[in-house]
């Protein structure tokens, strides 16, 4: 008789750890390939489609890009937070709080004109950051766990905005609960391409900062050093908590950027739609395919855009429910996920007792 | 405005029970020391499965069966993410989530909107002798009426009973309680796919009780709430019943206000309770009890040739 035996691996290699990404991600591909192949499409209809319209054709392309633009920053902002291993799942909350940050700058007209939308930029990173760090502060002092409390943040944010939407903001000559319109300088520019606007410039070096600061920096340094063994970490003298609290501080922040990004580039206003509670699961995916490497999730960001572009036409054309998407990304997740088991354990076969006579 | 009182006080019940039986299940969950974030993904998919059943000429208690079954299809998924792959469990709760959703946004896309003469509450004639105040509180269904029977049985369950304590020494010690012979992850196995059933039972009343149809995205983060609760209520099913009461007080006030055309911040008072559950978090974090009432060895994947 045979029985498994699972130990864990001491070291990895990189090897073994590119083995196993590119492993999940194919077979994860394969499953989706073949649920869509039962929903009556043709394999050249899902090439045409994921890979023709989404990255090949200029509309396609157009949208996959702009929609990449707050999902590089949101895919950062969890990223950067699980470098500490800070689960932030309040990605929609932070949104939000930036987003309401920058509206608040522009309809109050606060600060000179000239600098407007850089008050804004500035609003809405300490809106964000203030959401997120304040569960980082809870943990820090308090112990809450943030798994929880930056999950129920998410639902303070979307309450107030709800309330400021229907209230004290709303357009009066809106039939729909969106705010007045930001002025012309107050957005920002479009780059020519369709909706293609300068967010772009504001996510990728928000990528590189974060690359720096996590492969380079004495904080990132020392992240590593919180996550590989908090207590190891604190007895040489590394300050844990306030580690911690910065990076989900920044994480926050990057978030908020994200809806700085969505009102200022593409709404031009606030409206109902810029705290989508899809984003809590699409920001842990872009991060988690990424392996929380800033210069991976510019990569991994623009794959789930594309997946959401693809997710609109397969709506459109085949009539699956937008719901779809969110199951295919979920399979993706599950099986890179999955295939980690073989990355952080070793599966062996072991005889058992029976076998000696 | 006392129509008002007795109407808002009547579908208390009906709106509490859903986030009573998730909460229980998570409780059952988090006591073994399993976190487990894919509840509303679990909720939905038994939501809209017996409403499929019921559709399909299934009567009353298949669609539950059907519910529960479809919810323990999903809870095996994350079972076996959690406790035998050892997968981060946020990240197998939230991956069991999007699956969740995505397939009961698949399931249900030809079933959706379609009326279901769903569950009916008891005889109105069984509490007629009673105040009307009273009559509107006790006329509910059987299932609203198990979730607080559940409710404390589970408590009883956990907190006096041997298996209770084998499932709590595993969610405060699993290498004590592997030690002493309890199997982990054959426990934890088994925490999950119970606190499954009630997380799916939470659903089928959702549909079966609340609503009547099935519309996408109507679980509209009860879920998510539960985990909230199970904070609130220190992981004790008992204080959940008063949790849940209070998260469904607060939402059968809202369609009461709608209706009474009054004037009031709708979308303040529905966040109440979300804050009411941080303050609550924040204050007894100062006072250290609930870091303290959460089991140990929650979210710790357990291998027994993996020293700690």
């Amino acid at each position: 008789m045979y029985k498994p035996l699972v130990s864990p691996r001491l070291a990895v290699s990189r090897r073994l750890t590119a083995l196993t990404l590119t492993g999940g991600i194919v077979t994860g591909l394969i499953v989706c390939t073949c649920f869509l192949l039962t929903q009556g499409m043709g394999l050249s209809d899902l090439a045409s489609q994921f890979i023709g319209y989404t990255f090949g054709d200029p509309e396609g392309l157009d949208q996959t890009l702009t929609r990449s633009i707050p999902f590089i920053l949101m895919g950062l902002s969890v990223a950067i937070c699980l470098r500490v291993k800070f689960w932030n799942i309040g990605v929609q909350g932070q949104v939000w709080a930036g987003a309401m940050a920058a509206t608040a700058v522009s309809l109050y007209h606060i600060g000179p004109a000239a600098l407007r939308i850089e008050a804004m930029f500035l609003a809405a990173a300490i809106g964000g950051g203030l959401w997120c760090g304040v569960c980082g502060a809870a943990r820090l002092y308090l112990r809450a766990n943030e798994v929880v409390t930056t999950l129920l943040m998410n639902y303070v944010a979307a309450f107030l905005a709800q309330q400021l939407l229907y209230g004290a903001w709303r357009n009066p000559t809106d039939s729909y609960p969106v705010s007045q319109s930001f002025a012309p300088g107050e957005t920002l520019a479009l780059l020519g391409f369709g909706h293609l606007h300068a967010g772009i410039f504001i996510s990728l070096a928000g990528a590189l900062f974060c690359f720096w600061l996590c492969t380079y920096s004495r904080v990132g340094f020392m992240a590593r050093a919180v996550a590989a063994n908090p207590l190891a970490a604190r007895a040489v003298g590394i300050p844990v908590g306030r580690v911690v609290l910065l990076m989900a501080t920044l994480g926050g922040a990057l978030s908020g950027l994200a809806g700085f990004c969505i009102v200022c580039g593409e709404e031009h206003k606030l409206t109902q739609f810029v705290g989508d509670p899809d984003f809590i699961f699409k920001s842990i995916v872009i991060a988690y395919l990424a392996r929380a490497n800033p210069l991976g999730v510019i990569i991994a960001a623009i794959a789930v855009a594309g997946l959401d572009t693809a997710g609109d036409s397969l709506k459109a054309f085949y009539q699956l429910p937008g719901a779809t998407v969110l199951a295919i990304e979920a399979t993706l997740l599950l099986c890179v996920s999955s295939f980690e088991f073989l990355l952080r354990y070793r599966l062996d076969w072991v005889k058992t007792g029976k076998v000696a006579k | 405005m006392s129509g008002i009182l007795t109407a808002w006080l009547g579908t208390i019940p009906t709106f509490a029970a859903p986030f009573l039986l998730a909460t229980i299940g998570l409780i059952i969950n988090e006591r073994a020391g399993v976190m487990n974030l894919g509840v509303e993904g679990i909720m939905a998919v038994a939501a809209v499965v017996a409403v499929i059943v019921n559709l399909s000429g299934g009567d009353i208690p298949l669609a539950i069966l059907g519910g529960i079954g479809a919810g323990l299809v999903l809870t095996a998924v994350f079972a076996f993410m959690a406790v035998v792959l050892r997968i981060e469990q946020v990240l197998a709760g939230l991956v069991t989530f999007a699956l969740g959703i995505g397939v009961s946004g698949y399931l249900g896309d030809s079933f959706e909107n379609q009326p279901i003469t769903g569950l009916s509450p008891l005889p109105a004639a069984w509490f007629a002798h009673l105040p009307p105040v009273l009559a509107g509180i006790l006329d509910q269904d059987l299932l609203t009426y198990f979730a607080f029977v559940a409710a404390v049985a589970i408590w009883f369950v956990i907190e006096h009973t041997d298996l209770g304590l084998r499932l709590r020494a595993t969610g405060e010690d699993a290498p004590a309680a592997d030690a002493a012979g309890v199997s982990v992850p054959l426990m934890r196995i088994g925490a999950v796919m119970a606190g499954g059933v009630f997380c799916a039972l939470a659903g089928t009343h959702l549909t079966l009780v609340g609503s009547h149809l099935w519309v996408d995205g109507m679980v509209a983060g009860r879920g998510w709430i539960a985990v909230a609760m199970v904070t609130l209520s220190r992981w004790s099913a008992l204080r959940a019943i008063a949790a849940a009461l209070l998260f469904g007080a607060v939402e059968a006030l809202v369609p009461q206000l709608l209706s009474s055309g009054l004037n009031v911040p709708v979308y303040l008072i529905e966040m109440s309770p979300y804050l009411a559950t941080l303050a609550y978090l924040l204050i007894s974090g100062f006072f250290q009890t609930t870091a303290d009432a959460q089991p140990a060895d929650l979210a710790r994947p357990y291998l027994r040739e993996e020293r700690r």
